[in-house]
């Protein structure tokens, strides 16, 4: 099979994970659309880099990655810049502030609310950039915390630390949110 | 260890991301503390409610559309455009053949909507599996050995007959393989490259897939998951989940190349 031709199935095959990502980066759907295609065009020239026994995903999330500090770098002030530049030490606001990150947060409360698997992900939506992205791709994705870190450029402590806090921030969000008066199944049954 | 450092790894321990001291070290904690203990489990509980559950949304039609236009416009691509047509009457053609099977089978459109939670679960649980396999977060219990030899050395450790195909083509090349515990039941996991990419195929007992309730119609089930193509059928024996990122190439793990998946010829899954 010629180049442009795998190179298109897995484009086409990964385009949900990609364009999920894009949005989880910019934040904004026209932007997203935007680095989503410029991204394509530059993972395509650096195509023959790809090792085909590797997973596509963290090979052009980390190529739109890069692509998406450039641009940052470009527009000064651009709201990402900040944490896109991987800088550990800046800490979320609400984060900082909220008393609840420093433990596990008992996640029984949660499964007894019953929120909806929707709720949950727009819950994951709402973190700030660098634990949302961490989260996107290890609770969405799938990635391994080494391909993550891949990805984001950073060490594995890091992840960890982003993931951490992250996760310990979005069970805070759903905790303080509104029950739901609809009620849906949440649980596994016990079929498997 | 202290519940503190306990709690603080918690996440990684269950993501499966721990080292297999740090594990043991907190896993002789869990084993102490019953207060980090529920919290572990309530994790558990709470990635198989939500996380697990979890997919990419799909991109937009219009979204689509430009990125359909961007691959059109790749320098190096066939001047034809044959081959973009291709994949969507290949997938058209097969959709008809299996509704033309349905159809003549008898199968109700209904029952398989019943069945298709089962489904859906039965595939996160192998992409799962796949996932740390091709990690190696699973260490393989027989490696370096042929399918036949692996093949004896599960028939030897579980009650239950397992094949393996046994194809030796260039493309392909038998990993290793390990045991399953899918809730509670044993099965066989047993890795594969095809073409460079890994392939899983999973083996549980006839009794255990019996018990998923799972229609035998169609026979073959494809589901999307997490990017991976995961086909589940059931043969003489056995219930057998593959699982892979390059669609029907993966069949040449049970199929000779060109050879119809479900002849019988080669495979011992479709004996």
């Amino acid at each position: 099979m010629a180049a442009s031709a795998q190179f298109e199935e897995l484009v086409l095959k990964h385009l949900d994970s990609l364009h999920n990502y894009a949005l989880a980066l910019t934040r904004n759907a026209r932007d997203a659309e935007d680095l989503l295609a410029e991204s394509l065009a530059r993972a395509y020239e650096r195509f023959a880099s790809y090792d085909r026994s590797q997973d596509f995903r963290p090979w052009a999330f980390t190529i739109m990655r890069h692509l998406h500090l450039d641009r940052a770098r470009h527009q000064r002030s651009h709201p990402e810049e900040a944490w896109a530049a991987g800088d550990e030490d800046i800490q979320p606001t609400a984060l900082a502030e909220s008393p609840l990150h420093a433990t596990p947060l008992d996640p029984e409360g949660l499964l007894v609310r019953r929120e909806s698997v929707e709720q949950v992900r727009e819950a994951i939506r709402r973190l700030p950039s660098p634990l949302r992205e961490v989260v996107e791709l290890r609770d969405i994705e799938g990635l391994s915390y080494r391909q993550i870190a891949a990805v984001v450029g950073c060490p594995l402590g890091t992840v960890m630390s982003r993931l951490y806090r992250g996760r310990n921030l979005l069970r805070t969000y759903l905790l303080e949110a509104p029950r739901c008066p609809e009620r849906k199944t949440a649980g596994l049954g016990d079929e498997l | 260890m202290n519940c503190s450092a306990a709690k603080s790894q918690l996440y990684a321990y269950v993501d499966g991301e721990l080292s297999p001291e740090r594990r043991h070290a907190l896993e002789r904690h869990l084993t102490g503390c019953d207060g980090c203990r529920r919290l572990a489990d309530l994790e558990v509980a709470f990635q198989e409610a939500y996380v697990r559950r979890f997919r990419p949304d799909p991109a937009p039609e219009a979204v689509r559309a430009r990125v359909r236009g961007v691959l059109a416009g790749l320098p190096g691509r066939p001047a034809a455009s044959r081959r973009r047509w291709r994949h969507p009457v290949v997938v058209g053609a097969a959709a008809l053949a299996l509704l033309a099977l349905g159809a003549a089978l008898g199968l109700g459109v209904q029952s398989y909507l019943g069945s298709r939670r089962v489904l859906v679960q039965l595939a996160e649980a192998a992409v799962e599996q796949h996932q740390r396999l091709v990690r190696e977060e699973l260490p393989a219990d027989v490696r370096g050995v042929s399918p036949q030899q692996a093949a004896d050395w599960f028939r030897q450790r579980l009650p239950f007959n397992v094949q393996l195909p046994d194809l030796r083509t260039e493309r392909l090349t038998f990993v290793g393989g390990r045991i399953w515990h899918l809730r509670g039941v044993e099965a066989a996991a047993l890795e594969y490259r095809v073409d460079g990419r890994y392939v899983s195929l999973f083996i549980i007992p006839e009794e255990a897939y019996t018990r998923l309730g799972l229609s035998d119609k169609p026979r073959f089930k494809t589901i999307s998951h997490r990017g991976y193509d995961v086909t589940i059928w059931r043969s003489h024996g056995a219930g057998y989940a593959l699982v892979s990122e390059i669609g029907g190439r993966s069949c040449q793990v049970c199929h000779a190349e060109g050879e119809p998946p479900g002849t019988g010829a080669t495979g011992p899954a479709h004996r």
